[in-house]
């Protein structure tokens, strides 16, 4: 790379002189994208975190790939036979599959992968792998699921979005154990990750891999053929916004995966710019409460903060002015999907209630200790609403202490089950795409299993009734009933308090074509002029 | 004799004629303009610092998201920021924490490079040990350890204050350790000292005054510097908490919109700037009031 | 000459090892398990455990700092915590952009600054010296994110002139190189040109006012430039000493130019590692940050021989 580049810029460093504006956007193989995040590891089964699984897109296949009606469609599949009650799947690949090394891609490399895979996706894989009977290798190319129950949403299982996604390895880097991270990242997908031109904190380097073959039909999110018009694509670590704002109006970036929601006038004002919305999917803000420590233990405190607290703060502070941006949401799950409900969620609604919340912490034995709220200052959604929060609990009395700290170091102490004063934690911010919240399948943040539920660990036998029912529903008519009905239970439950929802916006030059609409930087079929 | 090895050669002013006095206070201010420039500078943000919560129109940490990123207005002098906080106040209640954070570095710096520099000063195997300390300490470069050491613990203005004073005081530790070993060298120390005087007496009558002028002059420089380090480690994230306003922290949150509103940022900058220049300057002043020839060697 | 050398290199060497002492502590100071910390996320206990006795943390603090500094010496700084990447081999990817900037102030710096000083000594006490020395003060009176954010502004956004960020190799040509490096150097230098004009200007004044300047100057000499070149190389040893102090300030300055103008460099790199306490990258750049200090100030001794034969220890 280097000496390329090198006879290029001599020969073109005299006009140069010339011609202010940066030559190298001339390129038209290479795209420079700003990615919403560092990119600090590359193990998307290891870590559930977006930005991970955004690069792992480019790098692995999938065996399913939802399209935009999150329909999920075959990918690395040729064809499929399940038995009528749902019990016995079984699978055949694609002939001319290739690993990065140019090993061909066979059944037990699947096998392998789905077993890493499974022990880490607590809403689809943890119960397919309790319920598993065998998963076998029948051939080179074919695969077969016996489970001991019915599980009709199998198909969705190997092809959502929502993190951690089923990715092809190989069967040895398969075999690392999924609570370690992996160091070798051959892969399955369109584009190879440069491991020798990656520098943690400030760029990654993907090329294109010249054996891969894309299905023939036309790409639509994951599914479809995933052809790539870049030989390389340099994802540019930008951390200050405002810097990765100039980079784009200069040219010296070609896509920025999520430019800050104020300076987007500026952005469509500017000449060579275009800005649009992500995904019509959004985000839901997230306020996460631990539930096995005092206060928040009681739903009684959960409550007063659910009464208290106002989402077009949190919306305002999070997007903007823009109300076109936001919505409130009395509910759990995606504005606009159709399982979309408010049963229950007037709590949510009207004029806040800041005595009632008081009097309802008096009753749950609050006695002022500090509240540790965990804030990741340097990612502005979560900035937001910590700042907000810290706020809102002042305005209901409540002790708050501040932690100022990173998004790295939010993601390792959530983990913590210890006591918030030993290290442990009462509340932490985050956002899911809506995407993920579509339906309770790939829904991680409303299990309510305790333990094993996601951060905060909230238990409720009643949440997990009704998301057992819905997974048993006949039709949609049934499952929207039940959806109102675990709708009410978790927010009189208070699983989490949603903070709103909210799109955002992603800006790109305008001289790239094929960018669309997704929860997710989409990156086959676009091509720069 | 200085560092040089020169002799102090008379300067020009020893030659030629006085000039005419104009009364006390003036002629004060002639001699000494950056004395009295800086000087009220200093005064002027103490006094808002002070009266802060009567010169302030709301609560700095009230939130209006509402009114997110107003721009200057008669309501909000200064404008809003991005969770509807008017700048204003912000900015006033900030000079209490840079100030509080300038003058408490300054403060303790002094007061515990002092007492190190005398006692390694006056005691040979302390002096060993002690100076090798002080040269590790300064050749980690004082952002990194300030960020270093706010790292290990949580972020509060206290916090921010002893990281600070951690990097700054090695610098008063060798400048006083260094007066007191010229002076011991002084016929009347030695004298002193022989004669049975106790070395308490002689720090006191002897050693401190002969400290105080460049102590001073060093302690004006170290706030300055300190302050611009509490903006620099909100910068970076390991400041003061965020929740409290301070110059800083101020332009550390507004630095994402500097493009679209300025205003943000500039505020606390101006303020800031001004506050840090004031203090160079009352330093300058000092220096040049209290010993010429301490401009060359600091 | 030689004895003076290596008694000064022998000198640096306890300094060293007192900052090893700090960085090695760290870890140790810290509140939390170390184990645990290292161990990271998603470890299990059984995971800490293993980590805890690689650790050896049962053994004397004294054993472990000396096997940790065989291993530093050799070479071997350890594997970052978040990456997995060895230290030595994120360090040696970021450490160019870094030095690259720090040559460039050093050199801007110092053309800039030494002629500032010179002209506002030979105008003592007219405009232009007032003018220069208030400029000074300004430059280190300003956080350099300030003036980084407002050269940006007007360079690479309104004018169009240069790019916002980022960072070009040499190797990949002058002109590209410097319209990268040229604005982070002028925001990261402004407070080195400050140190360096004042303290010119001061040494300057005082060697014109000295006996044998004035009694050359009454006399009616009129090597004016040699004079100047006279002051000038008494000058140079408390300018050199100014660069080596001030070469501290420098990478604290570079930290936070190299996050405004996105310069993949060492400064961003520690400061990242240290919010994230990514300890083994904290050591390593840290313990860099300060060899590389010391051997400034080793050099700044030893030329103090070259200009002023005068000095010795």
């Amino acid at each position: 790379m280097r000496r390329r580049d090198f006879l290029r810029t001599t020969t073109g460093a005299a006009s140069l002189l010339a011609a202010p504006r940066i030559g190298r956007a001339a390129d038209s193989k290479v795209l420079r994208f700003v990615p919403q995040a560092n990119l600090a590891n590359l193990d998307p089964i290891w870590t559930t975190q977006y930005v991970v699984r955004n690069g792992s897109l480019l790098i692995w296949d999938t065996l399913f790939g939802v399209n935009d009606k999150l329909e999920s469609q075959p990918q690395m599949v040729e064809a499929y036979e399940v038995t009528p009650d749902f019990k016995t799947w079984t699978f055949r690949l694609r002939p001319g599959l290739k690993f990065h090394d140019n090993e061909p891609v066979l059944a037990k490399d699947a096998v392998a992968s789905i077993n890493r895979w499974m022990p880490r996706d607590p809403t689809m894989g943890v119960p397919i792998k309790r319920q598993l009977d065998a998963l076998d290798v029948v051939d080179d190319r074919t695969f077969r699921f016996r489970l001991k129950v019915s599980y009709p949403k199998l198909l969705f299982a190997l092809g959502k979005s929502s993190t951690p996604v089923l990715f092809v390895m190989p069967e040895r880097i398969a075999a690392t154990d999924p609570f370690k991270q992996i160091s070798d990242y051959v892969g399955s997908g369109p584009m190879r990750f440069k491991k020798d031109e990656w520098v943690p904190g400030s760029g990654a380097v993907f090329e294109r891999f010249a054996g891969y073959e894309p299905r023939a039909e036309k790409a639509n999110w994951l599914s479809g053929g995933k052809r790539m018009n870049f030989d390389r694509i340099e994802w540019k670590i930008l951390p200050e916004a405002a810097t990765a704002a100039g980079a784009l109006q200069n040219g010296e970036v070609d896509w920025v995966e999520t430019p800050y929601t104020d300076l987007v006038p500026m952005l469509k004002k500017s000449s060579g710019v275009v800005v649009d919305i992500a995904d019509p999917l959004g985000n839901i803000g997230v306020f996460r409460v631990n539930h096995l420590y005092p206060p928040f233990n009681d739903v009684r405190a959960r409550r007063a903060v659910q009464i208290a607290l106002s989402q077009s703060d949190y919306m305002r502070a999070v997007v903007g002015d823009d109300e076109a941006l936001w919505k409130e949401l009395p509910g759990f799950f995606t504005p606009g999907t159709p399982l979309y409900t408010e049963q229950g969620g007037d709590y949510l609604k009207g004029p806040r209630k800041y005595d009632e919340a008081k009097k309802l912490l008096a009753e749950a034995g609050y006695k002022n200790e500090p509240i540790i709220l965990l804030v990741a200052t340097d990612v502005a959604i979560t900035k937001a609403q910590g700042d907000v929060t810290a706020d809102l609990l002042g305005k209901i009395g409540m002790n708050v202490q501040y932690t100022a700290l990173d998004w790295g170091t939010v993601g390792q102490r959530r983990a913590s089950k210890e006591p918030p004063d030993k290290g442990g934690w009462h509340i932490f911010h985050t956002w899911s795409a809506g995407a993920d919240c579509a339906n309770p399948a790939p829904y991680t943040g409303l299990d309510a299993s305790g333990p094993t539920a996601w951060f905060g660990w909230p238990k409720s036998d009643e949440v997990q009734a009704k998301i057992a029912e819905w997974y048993a529903a006949p039709d949609l008519a049934a499952e929207k009933v039940i959806i109102g009905q675990l709708n009410q239970a978790a927010m009189d439950f208070v699983v989490y308090i949603p903070t709103g929802f909210f799109k955002a916006y992603q800006a790109w030059r305008s001289n790239l074509s094929g960018v669309v609409k997704a929860p997710f930087p989409v990156f086959w079929d676009v091509s720069k002029a | 004799m200085d560092a040089g090895g020169h002799a102090a050669a008379p300067t020009l002013p020893d030659v030629l004629p006085e000039p005419k006095q104009r009364g006390r206070v003036m002629g004060f201010v002639h001699r000494h303009p950056t004395i009295v420039l800086g000087g009220s500078v200093v005064a002027l943000m103490v006094l808002i610092a002070i009266f802060a919560p009567f010169l302030a129109t709301v609560d700095p940490t009230a939130l209006a998201p509402a009114k997110r990123t107003r721009p200057p207005s008669e309501l909000y002098w200064f404008g809003t920021d991005m969770l509807g906080r008017d700048v204003y106040s912000r900015v006033l209640y900030g000079s209490r924490v840079s100030l509080t954070v300038g003058f408490s570095v300054a403060l303790c710096a002094s007061v515990i490079g002092t007492t190190i520099g005398l006692i390694a000063g006056f005691t040979r195997w302390v002096d060993a040990v002690v100076m090798r300390v002080m040269d590790g300490l300064m050749s980690i470069p004082a952002i990194l350890l300030a960020i270093a050491l706010m790292a290990l613990t949580r972020a509060s203005m206290k916090n921010v204050i002893i990281a600070i004073t951690v990097a700054e005081f090695p610098r008063v530790c060798r400048l006083v350790r260094g007066v007191v070993l010229s002076l011991r060298e002084q016929p009347y120390v030695e004298a002193a000292i022989a004669s049975g005087t106790r070395v308490p007496v002689i720090i006191w009558k002897h050693i401190l005054p002969n400290t105080l002028a460049p102590l001073m002059v060093q302690a004006t420089f170290i706030c300055a510097s300190a302050m611009i380090a509490e903006a620099t480690l909100s910068f970076l994230g390991a400041g003061t908490p965020p929740i409290i306003p301070s110059w800083g922290n101020i332009m550390a949150e507004g630095r994402a919109l500097w493009q679209v509103k300025p205003y943000i940022v500039f505020f606390p900058a101006i303020f800031l700037c001004i506050t840090v220049l004031a203090v160079n300057m009352l330093g300058d002043g000092l220096r040049d009031a209290l010993d010429p020839r301490l401009a060359k060697r600091l | 000459m030689l004895a003076y050398f290596l008694r000064r290199v022998l000198a640096t060497i306890p300094v060293v090892l007192m900052v090893a002492l700090f960085v090695f502590s760290l870890l140790y100071i810290a509140p939390g398990d170390p184990a645990a910390i290292i161990a990271g996320d998603q470890a299990s206990p059984e995971d800490v455990e293993r980590i805890r006795a690689s650790l050896g943390l049962d053994r004397p603090f004294v054993v472990r700092f000396a096997e940790w500094l065989w291993q530093v010496i050799h070479g071997d700084l350890g594997t970052s915590i978040f990456t997995n990447l060895s230290v030595a081999h994120m360090i040696s990817q970021r450490i160019e952009p870094t030095v690259s900037l720090m040559a460039l102030t050093l050199i801007l710096s110092l053309s800039i600054a030494i002629p500032m000083g010179v002209i506002a000594a030979w105008k003592h006490g007219t405009l232009i010296d007032r003018v220069v020395m208030m400029v000074a003060v300004f430059g280190y009176s300003t956080p350099v994110f300030v003036v980084g954010y407002l050269l940006a502004y007007v360079f690479a956004l309104q004018l169009d002139w240069l790019p916002v960020q980022g960072f070009t190799s040499i190797t990949e040509g002058v002109v590209p190189f410097l319209r990268n490096l040229i604005l982070p150097s002028v925001a990261l230098g402004l407070i080195y040109m400050a140190l360096i004009a004042r303290i010119t200007r001061a040494t300057m004044l005082d060697v014109l006012s000295q006996d044998y300047v004035r009694t050359a100057k009454a006399k009616g000499v009129e090597q004016k430039g040699i004079l100047f070149v006279h002051a000038l190389k008494n000058a140079a040893v408390p300018i050199v000493t100014v660069v080596g102090i001030g070469f501290a300030t420098l990478i604290g300055g570079a930290v936070v130019t190299e996050s405004v103008f996105a310069i993949p460099g060492l400064g961003r790199l520690t400061v990242d590692a240290i919010l994230r306490r990514d300890y083994p990258v904290i050591q390593g750049v840290v313990l860099l940050f300060s060899f590389t200090y010391v051997l400034v100030n080793l050099a700044v001794d030893l030329l103090y021989t070259v200009f002023d034969p005068r000095i010795r220890y």
